[in-house]
């Protein structure tokens, strides 16, 4: 087996509570975001996260880049520890990481043409500069399917699509390794999002990226990832290559989550389960296993309410969090 | 056939843009009816006038910068809606049409208690008394399924999680019994536990109270599970209508079909998982300037010298049991030899 690319063990990050009056008062609780979360992924490969608002996935993402500085836990990229590096060496390193965001609204700077975007990464880390800077972003936009026309265009001059291939364009003009997309295409129309997804498949083919997809549309993630993990408050509940997980789900969180997604097929008669209740808040998590309160497993015992479960090998590759794993839904 | 509960004939709404320099043409000669009873999927992405068209039924455009078209024609239980004086239109208005929104946390007035928003209604069409009313509201998020509303009803909005608030926002919308809910991409803004959730709980109070649903969605899947018939738009105009059966199992407009193609299935057969998806290249068109004969041409894999001329009306496919059950915007159906597969 290759040895993995990126490499998370134990991570943690705990957001302090907020003081209420004006910081005088009692403080609130701690938020546990991410709670010992470990996971690999192997070169040239894609590692859905999955979950739904508030299970820490997008923390999981800028705890990796230490755009948020970890609590606990190591991270690896190409065998480079992330976490004890200092600015200088982890300034290097974000040549080789980077990160697409959701919003394409909100992550370009709008007094800035595409341009100059692609520009200041090329300068920053003295990639280029000049007649070969230039043709480099000519390059760039290409390949993210942009007529080199748009560079001197401004962000609210282009389509969503059309600024979530300038996010792409810029994360890529450095060259790096590794990716991190945060919901990259859930602001998008169905049929834009299909181009980008197209377009993330091709570039990962052709520039052997590792990508951390993150997402909460579980038929997107199906679609573009070869390993899933699905997380609940801070935690992966299960982990697993996408057909075994998809074709099998042993955690029944992960159960009910599929059974939830609406399939554009009326003739489809699915089960679906609909879990009671909202997702309980990762300030006060339920003690135990943290998905006891929702959890329809007809088995669930005094043990689900007293004995947090294992992130443990249920069957060859698939990890699952659940005291009865071996009898899933 | 029973006479539709809604009959929207030829809506055109206009906006006149920020610089003065254009008309955005964001609804464009829009027709469909809706019989009551019936839910009603009305699908498209954005810019498509999905909004625009509901806002129009209720009759909340802003004007200026928007203009409902002389010639519009929107019919409630034979009333013209937008000849009516605001008076009588206040009447329908939240008391026999009700309308719940994308964004349960704007939609709500955070200085109230959902039980004040709630009873609002009751009061002012039903002339309840204020003891009454509460006594409603409290029966109201029972029925939508919130616990302990005996003490919710007293909470504020910021007191409760999204899907709590769009529990809210129907009660509020369903406390005066309408007829018509007009419910604008009512779960987009939650997470896939909670939208089967408040699918589940939309299914369940149709069925309860008999009363018509118009559900403006963007996702396909949505559609699928709660529409009895669906009618899709793009750039202002119905392209293609038809029973939600025959429209997922025969998708005439290329529009319709290039959708379909587009989203990623949970339900795809392992050989196409990992291939590319079919996206519809190119994107929507500004409402200033639509393109020239049919709106689709420009992205469309189909489209000949015909489409880039003329403009096609909606056509009958056929196939129903009466005719105009499917109708499709395409000149394809005066030549289907040229669908020819992926060209």
């Amino acid at each position: 087996m290759t040895p993995a690319l990126v490499d998370v063990r134990g991570l943690v990050k705990h957001f302090p509570g907020e003081r209420r009056l004006l910081g005088l008062g009692p403080a609130r609780a701690v938020v546990r975001a991410v709670d010992g979360v470990t996971f690999a992924i192997a070169p040239g490969q894609t590692l859905g996260l999955v979950g739904e608002s508030g299970c820490g996935k997008s923390t999981v993402g800028r705890v990796i880049l230490r755009l948020i500085e970890p609590d606990a836990g190591r991270v690896t990229i190409d065998g480079q520890d992330v976490v004890t590096l200092g600015a200088r060496a982890l300034r290097a390193l974000r040549r080789r990481m980077q990160i697409v965001f959701q919003d394409p609204y909100g992550s370009l700077n709008p007094r800035m043409t595409v341009h100059q975007m692609l520009a200041e990464p090329l300068a920053i880390h003295r990639i280029a500069r000049g007649a070969d800077a230039e043709r480099r972003i000519a390059a760039l936009l290409e390949e993210v399917g942009l007529d080199p026309s748009f560079a001197q265009s401004y962000p609210h001059e282009l389509s969503g699509g059309q600024r979530q291939r300038v996010g792409i364009a810029r994360a890529l003009s450095v060259e790096p390794h590794f990716l991190v997309l945060d919901e990259p295409v859930s602001a998008l129309d169905v049929s834009v999002q299909a181009q980008v997804l197209n377009l993330l498949a091709d570039l990962q083919q052709r520039r052997r990226l590792t990508y951390l997809f993150i997402a909460h549309d579980l038929a997107v993630v199906k679609h573009i990832a070869d390993q899933v993990a699905v997380m609940y408050l801070g935690k992966i509940v299960e982990r697993a290559p996408a057909p075994t997980l998809y074709g099998g789900p042993r955690h029944p969180y992960t159960t009910s989550l599929l059974s939830a997604v609406p399939v554009p097929d009326p003739k489809a008669q699915r089960q679906r389960i609909v879990l009671a209740g909202d997702v309980p808040s990762p300030a006060h998590p339920p003690p135990g296993c943290p998905f006891h309160p929702r959890c329809p497993h007809p088995k669930k015992d005094a043990r689900c309410r007293t004995e947090p479960p294992a992130l443990r090998e249920v069957a060859p590759g698939q990890l699952a969090a659940c005291h009865f794993a071996e009898e899933p839904l | 056939m029973t006479e539709p509960l809604l009959r929207v004939r030829d809506l055109k709404t206009y906006f006149v843009t920020e610089q003065g320099s254009g008309t955005a043409r964001a609804v464009d000669g829009v027709s469909f009816e809706v019989q009551p009873g019936e839910t009603l999927g009305i699908v498209g992405e954005s810019g498509c006038g999905k909004t625009v068209t509901s806002l129009s039924i209720l009759r909340l455009i802003p004007e200026p910068p928007g203009h409902i078209r002389p010639g519009s024609f929107i019919e409630f239980e034979g009333r013209n809606l937008l000849t009516l004086e605001p008076r009588d239109l206040r009447a329908i208005r939240g008391n026999q049409i009700a309308m719940i929104f994308q964004e349960p946390m704007t939609s709500l007035n955070p200085v109230f208690t959902v039980g004040d928003q709630i009873a609002e209604a009751a009061i002012v069409h039903q002339r309840l008394s204020r003891r009454a009313a509460r006594t409603r509201a409290i029966e109201m998020l029972r029925l939508v399924g919130i616990p302990d509303p005996e003490e919710r009803v007293d909470h504020y909005p910021h007191q409760m999680s999204g899907g709590m608030r769009q529990r809210v926002m129907i009660a509020m919308a369903l406390v005066c019994h309408p007829k018509l809910l007009i419910a604008d991409e009512p779960t987009t803004a939650l997470d896939v536990t909670i939208q089967a959730q408040i699918l589940e709980l939309l299914d369940r109070l149709q069925a309860e109270l008999g009363m018509a649903v118009m559900l403006i969605t963007h996702d396909l899947g949505v559609v699928a599970g709660s529409a009895d018939r669906v009618v899709v738009m793009y750039a202002g105009q119905v392209v293609e209508q038809a029973t939600t059966a025959a429209l997922f199992a025969r998708p005439l407009h290329p529009y319709t079909e290039g959708l379909l193609a587009s989203v990623p299935r949970l339900d795809a057969p392992p050989a196409r998982e990992h291939g590319r998806l079919h996206g519809i290249p190119g994107q929507v068109p500004a409402a200033t300037a639509w393109p020239e004969g049919c709106r689709f041409h420009p992205r469309c894999p189909y489209a000949w010298d015909r489409c880039r001329a003329e403009a096609p009306p909606l056509l009958d496919a056929g196939g129903g049991a009466e005719p105009g059950t499917h109708t499709v915007r395409c000149w394809l159906l005066t030549d289907p030899r040229r669908r020819t597969p992926h060209p």
